[in-house]
């Protein structure tokens, strides 16, 4: 028998709560102290309050983010993840039209023997070829390189420098007023009327040469 | 404050020991409860080779213990996202792996124990991810948005607050106990769990167990500003 002088001591008394909260029987003597001791019997019930205090908070705060809605979800997911369990990952083909393409490339990489066989030839006939060109070419003497012709005017030639060539056999001479004029009928056609406003700007041959002196 | 480490289960348990340890509050000794008789039924049916009823069976374990799971896993990583999917994954391992379920354990033991190696896992992760990266704690924040206004959305705000402060002191508190104190309050507290279920998930033993509770209990109402 614990006296009412001699209190419950704290671990007593939390063996008290567990055992409430087991449903399993309280130690005789302290269930007979704390029928007797008002005090020790308060400190029971603080105990108790504050522990449930802490799980009222706890539930309350989990269920303010786990929401029925939320839990409802989640059960979906987990089926959805038990019903693909133990399935092989599947692999997505991206993008499947490239994809397609580029197997049928594979199959057709696969390249029968003969076509190594027929590679290897070639490279050696070119190879052949081409030294036999080289040594032509080694014992061939030194041909001079004939002049691109270049077709300069006449009236120009003396103002083209060394290399230029001039032609040996100009062109028919023309007139440079008949050209001219001919020039000047052509940008006169339909046309060119677009060009006409340069044309206005541009002054005139002939004008130009009567006023020189 | 250390990690406890994973959760162990003792060796080889005995069936006399086994009976001993079946929570009263839930099921008589020697009688089976009633999630680990679903647990039984639904290994048999992945034995035969049933899967689409073993998942409708699984369905009803899902139900019965989501709510609970989901509790003590947002206690120890104080995440919704995570806690949502660490539960999700534990339930899925515990479906992958329900061919070496014994019924010599009950089934929430067995379940419990899966989710908090989980959680730990988890919380190691995040440990080594927060090492390299800046904790995204715009993520976080609707958590906190819904801890602040969803649960208490009949008070005021003066009173939303203080129910916030309130959560956050908790926090605090119980994260400042030393590991295996914060464990065993988590389990028996958060996971309704017993203390001989408690004993029986980390191996400890039940008296060990009964300390470890008290001490906790005891710091945390010092801590919170209770009689210590």
């Amino acid at each position: 028998m614990i006296s009412r002088a001699h209190h419950l001591q704290d671990d007593r008394l939390f063996e008290c709560y567990l055992a409430g909260l087991d449903g399993t029987a309280v130690d005789r003597l302290a269930a007979a102290h704390l029928a007797e001791c008002p005090a020790c019997a308060a400190h029971l019930r603080e105990l108790v309050a504050f522990m449930d205090g802490l799980r009222a908070e706890a539930d309350a705060e989990t269920d303010a983010i786990f929401t029925p809605e939320r839990l409802r979800i989640q059960q979906q997911q987990i089926l959805h993840r038990l019903e693909h369990l133990g399935h092989a990952a599947r692999v997505l083909s991206f993008p499947a039209r490239l994809m397609g393409r580029r197997m049928a490339r594979t199959a057709s990489r696969i390249a029968p023997r003969w076509a190594v066989a027929a590679a290897a030839a070639g490279l050696f006939v070119g190879v052949g070829v081409g030294t036999l060109i080289d040594a032509a070419r080694r014992e061939a003497p030194p041909a001079a390189i004939a002049p691109i012709p270049m077709v300069v005017p006449p009236a120009l030639a003396p103002m083209i420098v060394s290399p230029a060539l001039t032609v040996s056999d100009p062109l028919p001479a023309a007139d440079d007023d008949a050209f001219l004029s001919d020039l000047e009928m052509a940008l006169s056609g339909p046309r060119n009327r677009e060009l006409m406003p340069f044309d206005a700007l541009t002054p005139r041959v002939q004008a130009v040469s009567s006023q020189l002196p | 404050m250390s990690d406890p480490g994973p959760v162990r289960y003792p060796a080889s348990p005995s069936a006399p020991a086994v009976a001993a340890q079946l929570p009263e509050r839930r099921s008589a000794p020697g009688k089976l409860a009633d999630d680990t008789r679903l647990a039984v039924e639904i290994r048999e049916l992945v034995e035969r080779g049933h899967a689409n009823e073993a998942r409708e069976r699984f369905s009803g374990l899902v139900a019965a213990h989501q709510r609970r799971a989901l509790r003590v896993a947002y206690q120890y990583l104080r995440d919704g996202a995570d806690a949502d999917e660490a539960v999700q994954d534990a339930f899925v391992k515990v479906f992958a792996h329900i061919g070496s379920y014994r019924e010599a354990w009950p089934f929430e033991v067995w379940f419990t124990r899966i989710l908090i190696n989980g959680c730990l896992d988890r919380r190691k992760a995040r440990l080594r991810r927060d090492r390299w990266f800046v904790p995204a704690e715009e993520a976080r924040g609707a958590d906190e948005a819904r801890r602040a206004f969803g649960g208490a959305s009949d008070l005021d705000p003066e009173a939303r607050l203080l129910a916030r402060e309130r959560r956050d002191r908790l926090d605090d508190a119980v994260h400042r106990l030393d590991g295996r104190q914060r464990t065993v309050f988590m389990l028996c507290h958060y996971g309704d769990c017993t203390p001989r279920e408690v004993s029986a998930m980390t191996g400890l033993n039940e008296s060990t167990v009964r300390v470890h509770l008290f001490r906790a209990a005891r710091k945390l109402r010092g801590l919170l500003g209770g009689k210590p």
